[in-house]
């Protein structure tokens, strides 16, 4: 069965490409603009991971990430944002709420990568 | 491509050949009814002959038999005198009469045999005569009769030479049939000889062709395995190139959709740091290491009122300079950025659009690309409360 991935970003171009890729790399992708969409799906189509913009139109990733939480306590959620983190601000901060942090001009070859070891594959 | 296996020669060439050989069949054939229909017309005519001279040999039997009874009848006669005895001799020289005719109207186109027949009837006919003239002489004169009945037989004409004359046309016709028989014979043996050559000839003809079917066959059946080898090969090298075809697309989609990703990323990264860039309610400049200005934020414009494209590529000094170093212009700044160090809140003056000049507070950071000093950015921070627009 193919793993479901739930990518959540406001911007629309981001979005469909990821979906693209991850579609034709072998996942079910659903992708969603806000975290109020992305809240509501999780309650009937649970994810096996999300990737999450860092700012989004209604609200910040990392709050919709603790939101998420109460329903997806051990799903990873890889933190894709423009935003540029240290390492020392990533393990102080981040880490907690998020499995991994990625820049978005990461190749996409890179991100799979990160995918596939997140869901064990 | 791969190489078909060697075969025998193509099908057409065996057609050819087969309807050669079926062509010189059918010559045989026919060269066998020809001559067995020649033979058969050639039998038929032999019969006929073979009758005709029976009816030759009949004949001319017959004629010996009349002028026999005849003579016989004749002499009976002569001893008895009775008229019955003189009537079965006219009856039997009639008879023979009609027989001679007979034979020469078989023999009329058979001159040798003719010729023998008119011998044989000149003899038949003065014994005849002599008949006739005995019965003329009888009874008034007898011995005259005897004498004519005994003197025929002194005459070329007497009964021995008629029956010689006669057994020879026999023994020639005779001849004739042996050698017509052993002619007929030896054309049945050659008709034969030909129907059974012929025959014989067309089997060996028909195994050729039998044998050129089957070699057809098995060389149609080389080259169709060769085909359907050939077939498979080319499949599965199709199956290897759409494969790979199929990879190669794969790959290139993939390319170039981690290409769209990367602008796409790179886009996003250029309009956050844009949005970034001119959120700052400082003045920020871009300069290059020359002290030209490169680049300049939204709040420049807003202060200011001066048109980026007014500023970019003009030196920094058109737009602002150290208040305690009016003289000297930028040189320090540009000791600075030359030496790769910061300038900290240095007092400043904004000449803006109108020509008016606006206190600020001046900061300078070079910019490093590695180790090397690029060009620098320059923070100007508004001494005076209101940064609204100049008016």
């Amino acid at each position: 069965m193919k793993k479901h991935i739930l990518i959540v970003d406001d911007e629309v171009e981001i979005r469909d490409l990821l979906q693209l890729f991850l579609t034709s790399s072998g996942y079910r992708v659903s992708a969603v603009e806000t975290s109020l969409e992305a809240q509501r799906l999780v309650l009937t189509d649970k994810p096996d991971l999300i990737i999450s913009d860092l700012q989004l139109e209604d609200s910040d990733g990392l709050e919709m990430i603790e939101k998420l939480r109460a329903t997806l306590r051990d799903t990873p959620v890889i933190l894709l944002t423009g935003v540029l983190f240290d390492a020392q601000s990533f393990r102080d901060t981040l880490s907690k709420k998020v499995s991994l942090y990625l820049i978005k001009t990461t190749p996409l070859a890179r991100i799979k990568v990160e995918i596939d070891r997140l869901l064990g594959k | 491509m791969p190489d078909l296996p060697p075969t025998s020669p193509p099908p057409d060439r065996t057609i050819r050949r087969m309807l050669a050989l079926f062509a010189i069949i059918s010559a045989v054939l026919i060269a066998v009814v020809a001559i067995a229909v020649r033979n058969i017309n050639r039998a038929e005519t032999s019969s006929d002959w073979v009758n005709h001279t029976h009816a030759v040999i009949l004949e001319a039997d017959a004629v010996l038999v009349g002028v026999h009874a005849g003579e016989s009848a004749l002499r009976t006669f002569a001893m008895t005198g009775d008229a019955r005895d003189q009537a079965a001799a006219r009856e039997a020289f009639a008879a023979m009469s009609e027989d001679l005719e007979i034979a020469k109207a078989l023999t009329r186109d058979a001159p040798p045999q003719h010729e023998q027949i008119l011998r044989l009837e000149a003899l038949a006919t003065k014994r005849a005569d002599i008949a006739q003239r005995v019965f003329a002489a009888w009874p008034a004169d007898q011995p005259e009769a005897i004498r004519l009945l005994t003197g025929a037989e002194a005459t070329a004409a007497s009964i021995g030479e008629i029956r010689r004359i006669g057994d020879k046309l026999k023994d020639d016709e005779m001849a004739l049939l042996a050698e017509r028989d052993t002619a007929s014979y030896l054309q049945a043996q050659t008709t034969r000889w030909t129907v059974w050559s012929g025959v014989v000839l067309d089997f060996i003809l028909l195994g050729l062709v039998a044998w050129l079917i089957r070699d057809d066959l098995a060389a149609r059946r080389r080259i169709a395995a060769a085909l359907e080898q050939a077939n498979a090969q080319l499949e599965t090298k199709v199956r290897e190139r759409t494969a790979e075809l199929s990879t190669t697309n794969e790959k290139l989609v993939a390319e170039n959709l981690e290409q769209r990703w990367a602008q796409q990323a790179a886009e996003h990264q250029l309009r956050y740091y844009q949005i970034v860039f001119n959120s700052l309610n400082d003045l920020v400049l871009v300069i290059t290491k020359a002290m030209n200005i490169s680049r300049v934020n939204s709040a420049v414009t807003r202060v200011t009122a001066h048109d980026p494209s007014a500023l970019i590529d003009r030196p920094l000094a058109s737009f602002v300079q150290l208040a305690d170093h009016a003289e000297a212009a930028l040189d320090p700044l540009a000791q600075a950025l030359r030496e790769g160090r910061e300038v900290r809140s240095q007092p400043a003056v904004i000449t803006d659009a109108r020509g008016r000049r606006v206190p600020a507070r001046l900061t300078l950071f070079p910019v490093r690309d590695r180790d090397k000093v690029v060009g620098g950015v320059v923070v100007l921070e508004l001494l005076t409360l209101d940064s609204s627009p100049a008016a």
